[in-house]
């Protein structure tokens, strides 16, 4: 396992940031999701050695969290998530400036900047001063420097913030190709569903400083519900109550769809039985493909 | 433009534990130093007065070649611990190590503070006093060059130009004098610095912050000085408080009458109290950030 954490639990003073978190990760790409104060960015943190857990334990690449955070960070990029740069320098001189701060000798981490700007597609503008660069050239100079002293575990915090269409595509390519050829682990944390989804085949999902639900997404779409969308014809408010007893989520949708998230162990027909019940017309019904974004929703209890 | 235009290779060398890991950080803080506007000129400018203070020791060695310059006086050309003191504290010199902060040293954590490079630096395997080092040696480099190379320089020259240790003989412990006032100027100045560096995110502040302080020190105790008629006033000014440190340790009369010491602590507790809130600033980008 990469990443193992048992129990960990870590407060803000009153403010409870993790609360009993357990991860055991393995090669590939990973999601981590949750809404905002999940504890997306103090587990971050606390992967990287810059906190210590009140209680628990965890290694990272075999390296103990609470006694070789040197070694974890040598052994790890970091990308963060809004700009970082040194105004007055290039992007080579950056990039291989981290390289060393890593540990690299001087020469080979310059050497070595130059194939990861090219990699990540700064090659021509690697003479260019920093202030100079947009925001998904900044984006790629932030994945170079994290790249430069080859991690074997990659951590990304919202790689794709602020960057266009197009921007958005390369970086995610770049991080496929990454995650997928390259032997190196990314952790990527992410509010934008679609890109975890492109990129990950496993996730995590926080919810109020705990794991809401882990595992790998197309097992997590399959096993945690079925999501079915029905258009009804009647007093649907009854029928949504009903459903909401029997432990299915109900949302509607503006053009008064109902998106039935309903627990593998109850059948589909109770949906039916349900309705009969209430007098209520099913006028159209399909099983629904699930996304990402279906799953968080449910977990998390947000839309 | 294209993406990946070359594959990726993984790095086939291994890390090395340096010794100073600090040093990457002073020597890329010194180079943007230099690259900056107007640095080299007034950097190069501040070692002025010391071809003068040079230019004096060698006429102080050939008095009789240069008499009819000194109207029949040598007390100016005297070489001794308090000509020392006078360079090592003369207003021009703290004057342009102020300048030289405001241009080299303000954006030192400033910049860090506002691109967000901090966590970029504690993401490596770098101790924050690896960090806080960097920034410090990077001020030290600056002042070492204005005091203490030119301070050994004079020691050595006055020697040559004599052709006798008599003056080493003389006052044998000058040349602790000058390392430790030097290093004591390097300390202080790398403190106040990083300080004032790190309570903006904007340069200009922390430069106009820089030099009102260092100035309005001055004035007021000036003010004060000048209503109270109370030497203690001495102790609201940076420059005051140098001053009397460098009038003790070069063991001249201090300016004022007042005990060095309680500049001494000042001082040093101007420099504690930096290193207490650098170490919050850094904890709080891990935390909160």
């Amino acid at each position: 396992m990469n990443i193992e954490l048992k129990s960990i639990h870590f407060n803000y003073g009153k403010i409870t940031a993790l609360d009993g978190v357990d991860l055991q990760l393995a090669e590939g790409a990973c999601g981590l999701l949750g809404p905002n104060g999940a504890g997306k960015s103090t587990l971050l943190r606390i992967l990287l050695g810059f906190l210590r857990p009140d209680r628990g334990d965890g290694r990272v690449l075999g390296y103990d969290i609470r006694q070789e955070q040197f070694l974890i960070r040598r052994s790890v990029g970091y990308m963060p998530e809004g700009d970082c740069l040194i105004p007055g320098m290039d992007g080579v001189t950056f990039t291989a400036y981290f390289g060393e701060l890593s540990g690299m000798p001087r020469q080979e981490a310059m050497k070595r900047a130059h194939d990861v700007l090219f990699y990540v597609g700064l090659g021509e503008s690697r003479y260019r001063l920093l202030e100079t660069y947009s925001a998904g050239m900044k984006q790629r100079l932030k994945l170079a420097q994290a790249l430069v002293h080859d991690p074997k575990l990659l951590f990304l915090d919202e790689p794709t913030s602020n960057l266009d269409p197009q921007g958005r595509n390369e970086i995610l390519e770049l991080i496929k190709d990454i995650s997928s050829k390259k032997s190196i682990q990314v952790l990527i944390s992410s509010h934008i569903l679609p890109d975890i989804e492109y990129t990950c085949s496993y996730v995590v999902i926080l919810n109020k400083g705990k794991v809401a639900a882990q595992g790998a997404i197309s097992a997590l779409k399959e096993i945690q519900y079925s999501l079915y969308e029905i258009k009804a014809k009647g007093e649907t408010e009854r029928l949504v109550r009903k459903l909401e007893e029997k432990g299915c989520k109900v949302e509607e949708t503006e053009d008064q769809l109902l998106k039935v998230y309903m627990p593998t162990n109850l059948d589909r027909k109770e949906i039916f039985r349900l309705a009969d019940q209430e007098k209520v017309q099913i006028r159209y019904f399909v099983k629904s493909q699930t996304s990402l974004e279906d799953l968080f929703a449910q977990t998390v209890g947000v839309d | 433009m294209p993406i990946a235009e070359k594959g990726y290779a993984h790095w086939q060398g291994k890390f090395i534990d340096r010794k100073f890991a600090w040093w990457p950080i002073t020597r890329l803080a010194v180079r943007q130093a230099f690259k900056k506007k107007g640095f080299k000129f007034v950097f190069f400018g501040s070692l002025i007065p010391a071809f003068f203070y040079l230019a004096g020791i060698y006429i102080s060695e050939r008095l009789e070649d240069f008499k009819f310059m000194m109207k029949g006086t040598n007390r100016f050309l005297e070489v001794n611990p308090a000509y020392f003191r006078t360079y090592f504290t003369g207003d021009f010199l703290l004057f342009m190590i102020v300048i030289i902060m405001v241009i080299g040293g303000a954006g030192l954590i400033a910049d860090d503070l506002k691109y967000n490079a901090l966590q970029l630096y504690f993401a490596r395997p770098l101790h924050k006093k690896d960090y806080f080092l960097g920034k410090v040696f990077t001020v030290f480099f600056f002042l070492m060059f204005l005091t203490l190379v030119p301070g050994l320089i004079f020691i050595i020259m006055k020697l040559v130009f004599a052709g006798n240790f008599k003056f080493l003989a003389t006052y044998p412990w000058l040349p602790v004098s000058v390392i430790l006032f030097s290093l004591a100027l390097a300390l202080f100045f790398s403190f106040y610095t990083l300080l004032v560096s790190s309570l903006s995110k904007n340069r200009r502040y922390v430069s106009i912050l820089l030099i009102l302080i260092y100035i309005f020190s001055d004035v007021f105790f000036g003010i004060f000085y000048g209503i109270f008629h109370n030497p203690y006033f001495a102790l609201i000014s940076i420059k005051g408080n140098l001053q009397q440190v460098g009038a003790a340790l070069f063991k001249v009369k201090a300016p004022y009458d007042v005990p060095w010491l309680y500049s001494f602590l000042i001082l040093l507790a101007i420099c504690i109290l930096s290193g207490f809130i650098l170490k919050k600033k850094a904890r709080g980008v891990e935390v909160i950030k």
